[in-house]
């Protein structure tokens, strides 16, 4: 056999990262290595005396091995507390996030709340919960969290006590009733919770001449101004995915960023499934910078966002006809070659598609929109209304600056914040941080004693939401009631605590507070209130839903009168983005969510100023280059990500990095772009340049790590297909089979006897490509279910990120306008396992069930079942990463999980914690295990539910039709691994016949 | 051909050889003999508990069943140590005033519970779960010893995973009736291995020894 050329004659198909695609020799190192870096380079020098001393230390620690371990204690409770101990419970609670409710299950372990899942009941969640919401258990731990109220006066801090608090606070209260609250004023993040509103009323009942502001730096009111010019008030849209056949979005992202993206993406989710039945919905995206919903898409254009109103304008005289006739002008000369495509589909599909903005297009391409929407017959079908809450509230941006123009006329004397990091996150022409101590008395309740608190003269530490009493509101305005899972671990208290404070005369806890506001605190009132505390939510509180008029004339008026974008044009544009981990930047102490890849680039523990390839190189710039950008007289400094199908021309920050007092885990972490977003641009403006500062930033990037190896998969003579399969429509609907046709399969012969699998359930999984959308969830999951350590940003930049599952991410087609595809990945617990044939001690061993079993006890860290596995799913210990754990989070960890220590391999086992729970409880009661009676934290938590498990011996278990589905496929089933994990290919649908860009798949089918 | 002559230096090889031939055995013999030693296992482990509660009498002389106080032990992974008011239940009226109860009292009157000492300790890593086995109809007396007679509680089995792994392999001689799981002395009155069999057919009692059962 001649030696095989492994050098591609030409880029692989798909590409993890530029690198890949260029073959560069990092990134071969990066695929031959698996852990890249100096490992051995670092280790210091062997010398007799180093060696004697580690010598001197194993024979101690043997000596000590040989003791008794210490003396255990075993306490009861002391008073029956009527449950078991050891039998995990789950409690509804909900939280609130930048003003909309999010309905959470919380699982309890002997009182410690671990595991954050979502709550059925909840409209706003369905059963998942996203990354932010599970990770949000690290932060009810965190050992930054701030635990007694703190004064500051003339540059002292004093550590005070709740009393302390009150005393001061109930002299200053008097002095401002006094005079109708003259010089009182309140800064609340948004709330949805009814219980905020309730206290409010009642201070303007008892203190008419306060004042009130509520600011949020990323928020959703130009949808609000958009739907006030199309409707005479704001009313909020709802939006039904499934029903849509054509779904264009401009610059939206209802898929990732927006509030609602779990019951969207369940919707969309449904629509794409439907692929099986013969047709499916079609996403159109046109944006500036990748979105999850871009990475979605099957037709997606990469344009300014600055240009988008043009082209909304482009689609409304498409639809509109001559009505629209006045728009001629905001639609620019020529209109886009793609817009008439569009107008043609959605014109075919009344009734049945639905256009978005998204939440940085100013409010007259919203009001357009829905404009839009009622011309092509959507209300009622795929988008509804109702009366957003509070509608009488002004704009978080003029709230800010009224504040800030009352502070600077010396009208606030006292300033509560509730919440929030207003010196941090206000819009930089402000400088709140400079405003800030020209109030007398200033306090800022917050977890932690973060850039705010540090500028006022109390700062109150706020109770978790996990340890709260609270309600809160979905978007479609179902009411949850949120129940505290532990007694608040740092002394903290709850904003309605603290505005009953300035309201009662005799302030009431969190409990009464909730209560008195939903009129449940009658005698009689207990068994409602409970069956309350059991649901989670009130049904029936949804808000009514309304057509409210439309006025067209106004609408179009208004857009023909829309300004350019702010900033001189000449520049770069520059876009503001929400951060799918850190949110604003308030979860940037979280190490589970720094440590999640970012479902795009892939970066952990930063930001970065993200651009196109072709920008890129008209810049003079490359990958990870520091660069200092300008705007508007600001500066900035930062590091260059590229990514392919970024809009040339434009430059994507992510905001919530750069913090200073964030905590251990968030400060110094990726760079602060607030300090670039002025009030008069709070989403998106032109003008930017950017300074090559020379250096390099050192990004803790995963895009390469762990890369399945296609270099020698290629070398193979093709024998191996693609890892990950898609076809269009077309294609699937003429060869239902092309997953598995993609790749001439001769079979493998077995040199070892098989495994017996007749006896007891034989587990499986199946994960639908077609819907994971690549969010992040599962990862995180994973994370919190499996006690997965955080291991940091150096010890990422080595390749030894400890996640289970991960998510790769590919690109296909060229590097300005390529199509993403989401793979999640963890071991496929193949029943021919590779690496158990190679672990000298038996460490990991096959179970009569399919799994491949990790006994860490016996594993001594050979780290050869790693070398082994072509899948590249095992994570080793290289340190004890657990070591820092502090004794907060360690009662957040799963007791029913072994803490791994160093020189340990680990990995996904399908969660065998869970499965041997159920597999027991169904024992014990003699019967057998339902399907879907067991769910591993990733499939429980995929707002899609795009992973499935069950068993497989059972033929009419949901895991077995699927693993039966022509769409399905093995990873590397080829090398006769025979992975219990099967794949389902993803079907695109782009429009046919408009000549796809992206070439044919690169291997060609061949029938043997 | 000239025969091959050791060199010189090499004597004292010979009484390193010999010293390995001999010690070697020996040594392997020790660490057998020690790994398998009562105190190595910590069978008869019996640390002195906070307060002096006599299993013999009330759970031999009274007869109080197992599951009066370890209520959990038939739905859950542990047996629970029983909240001082199961004491209280009786103890509020028979000896009242006894010297022996006084931390029983003080915990009841403060709430906080009885520090007891751990006698069954399985390493971390282990997840043993009693309801399965009670379920299943493995008596106590078959892990735990004869507790009705223990005036303190001591550990009566090695607990090794050897040990464990005898059971899981051959279940049917510690097989019984499931109502008679906490009985102490109970005996089989047909043939024992004969019941063995009929009860692990008629319950389908297939323990299993992969890694996973009990390691996570």
């Amino acid at each position: 056999m001649p030696p095989v050329d492994p050098t591609p004659a030409s880029p692989p198909t798909y590409w993890r990262s530029l690198e890949e695609r260029a073959d560069s020799p990092e990134f071969r190192e990066m695929v031959e290595r698996e852990f890249p870096g100096e490992v051995w380079e670092s280790l210091p020098p062997a010398t007799r005396r180093g060696f004697l001393k580690v010598m001197g230390a194993s024979l101690a620690l043997a000596g000590l091995a040989g003791c008794r371990w210490p003396k255990e204690e075993i306490v009861s409770f002391s008073r029956p507390a009527g449950y078991t101990p050891g039998v995990p419970l789950r409690y509804a609670t909900s939280i609130d996030r930048s003003g909309v409710g999010r309905g959470l299950l919380v699982v309890s372990y002997d009182g410690r709340p671990i595991k954050v899942e979502g709550n059925p009941k909840h409209p706003g969640s369905l059963g998942a919960a996203d990354a932010i919401d599970q990770a949000s258990i690290l932060d009810l731990y965190d050992p930054d969290r701030s635990r007694y109220p703190i004064s500051r006066e003339a540059g002292t801090r004093r550590a005070q006590s709740w009393e302390d608090f009150e005393r001061f606070v109930s002299g200053r209260l008097a002095t401002a009733r006094t005079r109708r609250g003259a010089g009182l004023a309140i800064l609340t993040e948004a709330t949805s919770s009814p219980s905020v509103a309730d206290l409010r009323r009642r201070l303007a009942e008892s203190a008419p001449e306060a004042r009130w502001f509520e600011y949020e730096p990323l928020t959703q009111d130009n949808e609000r101004i958009g739907a006030s010019i199309a409707f005479g008030k704001p009313m909020r849209p709802l939006y039904h995915l499934k029903e849509a056949a054509i779904i264009v979005c401009l610059d939206a992202d209802p898929l990732g960023a927006d509030p609602s993206a779990i019951p969207h993406a369940r919707d969309f989710a449904e629509g794409r499934r439907s692929a099986d039945q013969g047709s499916m919905s079609r996403l159109h995206v046109i944006e500036s910078g990748f979105s999850i919903t871009g990475s979605m898409a099957d037709n997606r254009h990469a344009i300014l966002s600055r240009e988008i109103p043009a082209v909304a304008a482009q689609i409304a005289l498409g639809i509109l006809g001559a009505e629209a006739s006045s728009l001629a002008l905001a639609a620019g000369p020529e209109p886009r070659r793609f817009v008439a495509a569009i107008v043609e589909e959605l014109l075919a599909h009344r009734g049945r598609s639905l256009i978005l903005a998204g939440p940085g297009q100013p409010p007259e391409v919203h009001a357009l929109v829905h404009r839009l929407n009622e011309a092509l017959g959507n209300f009622g079908h795929t988008v509804e209304l109702a009366l957003a809450p509070d509608p009488e509230r002004p704009t978080h941006r003029d709230a800010i600056l009224s504040l800030a123009a009352a502070i600077d006329a010396g009208a606030i004397e006292t300033l509560v914040i509730l919440g929030g990091n207003p010196a941090y996150d206000a819009p930089a022409d402000l400088d709140f941080a400079g405003l800030l101590p020209k109030v007398p008395v200033s306090i800022h309740l917050s977890l932690h004693e973060n850039e705010t608190s540090k500028l006022t003269t109390w700062h109150l530490p706020r109770a978790h939401d996990l340890e709260a009493w609270g309600d809160t509101r979905a978007s479609d305005g179902t009411i949850g009631v949120a129940q505290p899972l532990i007694e608040p671990l740092y002394g903290g208290r709850s904003p309605i605590e603290i505005l009953s404070i300035l309201v009662d005369s005799r302030p009431l806890d969190g409990h009464a507070i909730v209560r008195r506001t939903h009129g449940i605190d009658g005698d009689d009132s207990e068994a409602a209130w409970r069956r309350i505390l059991h649901e989670g939510v009130m049904s029936g509180t949804a808000f009514p839903l309304e057509m409210a008029a439309m006025r067209p004339a106004e609408i179009l008026a208004r857009f023909a009168s829309l300004g350019p974008p702010a900033g001189d044009p000449g520049g770069l544009e520059l876009v503001f983005r929400r951060d799918a981990k850190v949110h604003d930047g308030r979860f940037a102490n979280n190490g589970w969510l720094q440590e999640m890849p970012d479902p795009l680039t892939k970066i952990t523990w930063d930001n970065a100023a993200i651009l196109a390839p072709s920008t890129a190189r008209e810049l003079g710039l490359q990958a990870d280059d520091r660069v200092r950008l300008s705007y508007n007289g600001r500066e900035v400094d930062a590091a260059v990500y590229v990514l392919p199908g970024h809009a040339a021309g434009s430059v994507t920050l992510n905001l919530g990095y750069g913090r200073t007092a964030a905590g251990r885990v968030g400060n110094d972490a990726g760079f602060d772009f607030y300090r670039l977003r002025g009030s008069e641009a709070l989403h998106f403006a032109s003008g930017l340049s950017i300074r090559k500062i020379g250096g390099k930033h050192a990004f803790a990037c995963t895009q390469n790590h762990h890369t399945i190896d296609a270099i020698g998969l290629r070398g193979m003579e093709r024998r191996l297909g693609e890892l990950f399969r898609e076809a269009d429509l077309a294609e699937y609907k003429a060869h239902p089979e092309f997953a598995k046709h993609r790749i001439h399969d001769p079979g493998s012969h077995q040199l070892y006897p098989p495994h017996d699998y007749s006896e007891g359930p034989q587990w499986g999984m199946a994960i639908d490509l077609n819907s994971c959308t690549g969010c992040g969830a599962c990862v995180v999951a994973c994370v919190a279910e499996n006690n997965v350590p955080v291991v940091g940003r150096d010890q990422i930049r080595r390749g030894r990120e400890m996640h289970w599952l991960r998510i790769d991410r590919y690109f296909r087609g060229g590097e300005e306008a390529p199509q993403i595809a989401h793979q999640p990945v963890a071991c496929v617990q193949c029943e021919n396992a590779p690496c158990e044939q190679v672990c000298p001690v038996s460490a990991t061993v096959h179970t009569r069930e399919g799994l491949n079993a990790m006994a860490y006890n016996r594993c001594v860290g050979t780290r050869y079942c790693s070398n082994n596995c072509p899948y590249k799913v095992r994570r080793f210990n290289w340190f004890n990463f657990h070591k820092e754990t502090s004794e907060t989070e360690k009662m957040g960890m799963n007791p029913e999980v072994t803490v791994r220590g160093r020189g340990v391999m680990e990995k996904c086992t399908y969660c065998v914690q869970r499965i041997e729970a159920v597999k027991i409880v169904s024992k014990n009661e003699g019967r057998r295990i339902r399907d879907g009676e067991i769910t591993p934290a990733c499939a429980q938590t995929c707002p899609t539910q795009a992973i499935v498990f069950g068993d497989l011996s059972d033929p009419e278990s949901r895991v077995s039709k699927l693993h039966g589905h022509a769409r399905a496929y093995g990873l590397l089933e080829e090398i006769n691994t025979r992975p219990r994990t099967q794949y389902l290919a993803k079907v695109r649908n782009p429009i046919p016949g408009a000549g796809s860009p992206i070439p044919a798949d690169g291997l060609e089918e061949h029938h043997g | 051909m000239s025969r091959f002559i050791f060199p010189k230096w090499s004597n004292p090889l010979r009484i390193a050889v010999g010293a390995a031939l001999l010690g070697g055995p020996l040594y392997v013999v020790l660490l057998i003999a020690y790994g398998t030693h009562a105190q190595t296992t910590a069978v008869g482990y019996m640390p002195r508990q906070p307060v002096p509660y006599s299993h013999a009498l009330h759970a031999g002389q009274l007869g109080i069943d197992c599951r009066y106080c370890h209520t959990t032990v038939e739905t859950a992974s542990f047996a629970a140590i029983p909240p001082t008011q199961t004491c209280m239940n009786c103890h509020q009226k028979v000896r009242a005033q006894s010297e022996k109860l006084i931390a029983v009292r003080e915990s009841f009157t403060t709430g906080l519970p009885i520090p007891w000492i751990r006698v069954h300790d399985l390493p971390d890593y282990v997840y043993f779960n009693h309801s399965a086995h009670v379920s299943r109809g493995i008596g106590c007396v078959s892990c735990h010893g004869r507790v009705d007679r223990m005036e303190e509680v001591q550990q009566d089995q090695p607990l090794t995973m050897g040990w464990c792994l005898g059971c899981h392999r051959n279940p049917e001689p510690h097989l019984r009736p499931v109502e008679f799981v906490t009985k102490m002395d109970w005996s089989p009155s047909e043939d024992p291995a004969l019941l063995g069999k009929r009860l692990r057919e008629e319950r389908n009692i297939n323990p299993s020894t992969d890694c996973v059962t009990c390691h996570r």
